[in-house]
Formats: C-alpha cells, structure tokens, sequence
C-alpha cells in the first residue's frame, strides 16, 4: 500500500522523530547494557547518570525506573532569557539555535537533529534546539515531577510558542514564488504546521508567475548573448 | 573513576558504531524521501544492513521469549518496542516510495537514469503493476476508442500525459556543510543564496536536489 499522505512529516511523524533525540536519565535500578538494532544501550547503574533516547527514557520513566533529567534550556529561568531574546533581541527572526557542531569532513557522518546531544542534561542553556516544542511537551506530559516549577515551564512554553507563531505569520507577507525563505532557529513541529501554507502559497505564486518568469529568463539570455539588445516581452508565453 | 569518566565511556559506547550511524542514516533517508517531489536513490547497501539486523533481532527475541524471568521480561518489552520503531520506519519509507512509483509511473519507465534509482523489487512492482493497469485499460474502454486515441502517454495539442514530478515545488531543507556555488534563481528578482551550515530555507528542489544527493543539505 502507498502512502496517501502530503509532503513532509506530519506531527505524529515528527514526534516519531523527536522520540529519538538523546535525554539524560538518572536510573533507579540496575539494568545492564542492551543489544539495540540502533547501537547498544550504556549499562545503567543508579545513580550515575545515562544518555538514551527519548523512547526508552520515557518507557523506564513510566514504570519509575528512572527519573529524567530535564535538558538546560528547560529550566525557567532559561525559557525566561529565551523569551526575552525573542521579544527584544531578534524581533524579526527566530532566536539563534544551538550551535552546530564542528564540521569533520566527512559528507555522510555529520548528524543533525535528532542525533544531536541538545536536549540532555549537557546541552546549552540559552537556545531552543529543533524538537524544542515536541521534547518541551512529552517531558511535561510524561514527567512533570522532574522538572523544575512544571506551571511555569507550561507557561513559559506557551508564552514562547505564540511569538514564535505570530514571527511564523508575519513572514507569509514576504512570501512570493521566486522566493528563497531562510528560516534559521525554526522547530521541526512549526516546519510541519506551516509547510502546506508556505509551499502552497509559493508554489502557487510561482506557478502564477511562471510565464513572466520564462520571459524573463530568455531575455536575460539573450542580452548575455548580444549585448543590450530590447527584446519585445511575450506575456503570455506558455499559457 | 568519577563520573566524568563514566560520561565519556558512555559516548565511546553509544555513538560512532555502525548500528547507530545507519540508524541515522535511514532517518535521514526516511525524511529526504517523505519532503521531495521526485524519488531519490534507493540505499540498498543500508536497508540490507538493517533488514539484516532485525531479521537477526526478531531471533533473538523469539528464543528469550520462553523465559519467565520478569528481568528478561522487562528486556524484552524494550527489545520489541525498539523493534516496532525501525519497522515502522522501514515500512513508512517503502510506502512513500512506492506512493511516488504509482503516481509518475510513465515518466519512472520511460527515463532510464530515474529508473536506475529504483530497486529491483520495485522495478519489478512498477512494470507488473503497469502491466496489469493497461491490460484492464484497455479491456474496460480503451479498446473501444479510436485507435489514435488509445495511447496513455499522448502529448498532442502540447500537453502531455505523462505526469512528471515538479521539480520547482518547494522544499524545506537543512544546511549541513557549506556549499561551494550560490543558489541563482534566474528570471526573478532573489538574490543569489549562500547555503552555510547550520541554515535552514525554504526553496525549490532543482537547486538543491544535488547537493541532498551528495549529503551536503537534507530534507526536514
């Protein structure tokens, strides 16, 4: 059977995902390394910490075999930097994303999201990484007793969501269909809310504007060819 | 030993081993197939690999299953939900693929060099399934038409039949090394558009489809 789905993740693909990203537990009990089709898991032993992934993480959360140790960025105080960063410091873009670890070269090995350490106990404090909305929420659903101040941390994501939302709308207005958007900082649950609209608006445009762009492509041809020469403009070429 | 030491023996551990890296690998595979207008080269080494391991996984946990040991137990919910993932993974990628085999079916059979990104099992899907498709065709109504009317892939009156997948559609994508030569779109007014690491754009998929191909941008 094919898949009868639109481009791009959808949310519950996107939370499949971010159920990959690396979280920091604190074992509760021992349990001794195990044989993953993804690598082997480290042996836990209480009470030193582990990285695993977040699916695990949650399964031992949910049976109190271990505690998770929220990441940095979810802290109040940090949300609160972030929020102000947002608000007062970038008030046009998204704020800065952690930084992306050194290249080494190698076109194949170097990983990004959700293969990044960015949200275990060691991740930075001040940057909100890609997963930042689906880690935020599962980490609250799942394990508010760990966090710090949960009713605040809600908020505090909520506050952040919706100034990254209206960022997130303001940006449709720049919106055409030769357009190259750059959308640095953005996270991967904001990618699938606003992908149809974005690429529907674009797509559209362009399609649109495909003749004079056809036209346009000819003629500048033709003036790298000869000079300046002023060729007549067929509108409607191509419809 | 303090606990840094323990830190940095896990990450030897868990990161650089093959199994880990292709589990990265089919990830990004995964989301590079589900965000592109066309269909890109099947992996075939990697889904080896991976199909191998969980034929090997499934073993494994089929023999420790007749253990009542409630430790092993619990091992084993761990072994079989991890299972569950990579299936899901590798089914959700065989199925996008074979949504995008269905719909640019002409255009897959008649272009060679896109042909040539596809499994033999899915070459085989394609002409079989073809096959079937016109000979039904053609029994239900095509036979009935006039002759000149009967081919499906005509492209008289300057539209064809065939639908080929739109390589300017819009993607979203990851910069994950610098690349070398700007993105020109020409006959608009976009300025030339470095790609650095670490951006993300939105942009069309001609401009970028070869330096996905090459592991330089992915798909998000």
């Amino acid at each position: 059977m094919a898949l009868p789905l639109p481009p791009g993740l959808t949310p519950p693909e996107v939370a499949f995902l971010c159920e990959m990203e690396l979280v920091t537990v604190v074992p509760r009990q021992r349990l001794e390394g195990l044989e993953l089709l993804g690598g082997t898991t480290p042996e836990l032993r209480p009470p030193y910490r582990a990285v695993l992934p977040l699916w695990l993480a949650l399964l031992l959360k949910r049976q109190r075999r271990a505690n998770i140790l929220p990441p940095p960025w979810l802290h109040p105080s940090s949300l609160d930097t972030i929020l102000r960063l947002e608000t007062e410091v970038h008030k046009e873009t998204f704020s800065p994303p952690p930084l992306f670890p050194p290249s080494n070269n190698n076109l194949h090995e170097t990983r990004s999201a959700p293969f990044l350490p960015s949200c275990t106990a060691d991740a930075a404090a001040d940057a909100l990484p890609y997963h930042w909305l689906e880690v935020g929420e599962i980490l609250l659903d799942a394990a508010p007793d760990d966090l710090v101040e949960p009713d605040t941390v809600r908020r505090l994501m909520r506050d952040l969501r919706e100034v990254r939302m209206a960022k997130m709308r303001a940006g449709v207005a720049v919106l055409d269909g030769g357009a190259v958007v750059g959308l640095k900082g953005v996270g991967g649950m904001e990618v699938s809310e606003g992908r149809a609209f974005i690429s529907g608006v674009i797509d559209n445009l362009r399609k649109i504007g495909a003749s004079r762009e056809q036209s346009r492509r000819e003629r500048e041809a033709e003036e790298r060819e000869n000079g300046y020469d002023d060729a007549d403009e067929d509108e409607d070429m191509g419809l | 030993m303090d606990i840094d030491d323990i830190l940095a023996d896990i990450d030897g551990g868990s990161g650089g081993s093959l199994a880990t890296e292709d589990l990265q690998a089919l990830t990004r595979a995964w989301v590079n197939e589900k965000g592109s207008p066309e269909i890109l080269t099947y992996p075939s080494e990697l889904i080896e690999r991976v199909m191998d391991r969980i034929r090997k996984q499934i073993e494994t946990i089929e023999m420790q299953t007749g253990d009542m040991d409630p430790k092993m137990n619990f091992r084993l919910v761990i072994l079989q939900t991890e299972l569950e993932r990579f299936k899901y993974l590798i089914r959700s990628f065989l199925r996008v693929r074979l949504a995008k085999i269905d719909k640019h079916a002409l255009h897959i059979l008649t272009n060679s060099e896109v042909k040539a990104r596809l499994s033999a099992s899915e070459i085989q899907y394609l002409t079989a399934h073809q096959a079937l498709l016109h000979s039904h065709y053609r029994a239900s109504f095509l036979a009935q038409f006039p002759p000149n009317l009967q081919r499906l892939d005509d492209t008289a009156g300057g539209i064809s039949m065939v639908e080929h997948p739109d390589l300017d559609q819009v993607i979203f994508c990851r910069v994950l090394h610098d690349v070398a030569d700007p993105i020109t779109i020409e006959g608009t007014d976009t300025a030339d558009v470095w790609l650095k690491r670490g951006d993300i754009f939105v942009v069309r998929w001609r401009h970028v489809a070869d330096a996905v191909t090459k592991g330089e941008v992915e798909l998000i």
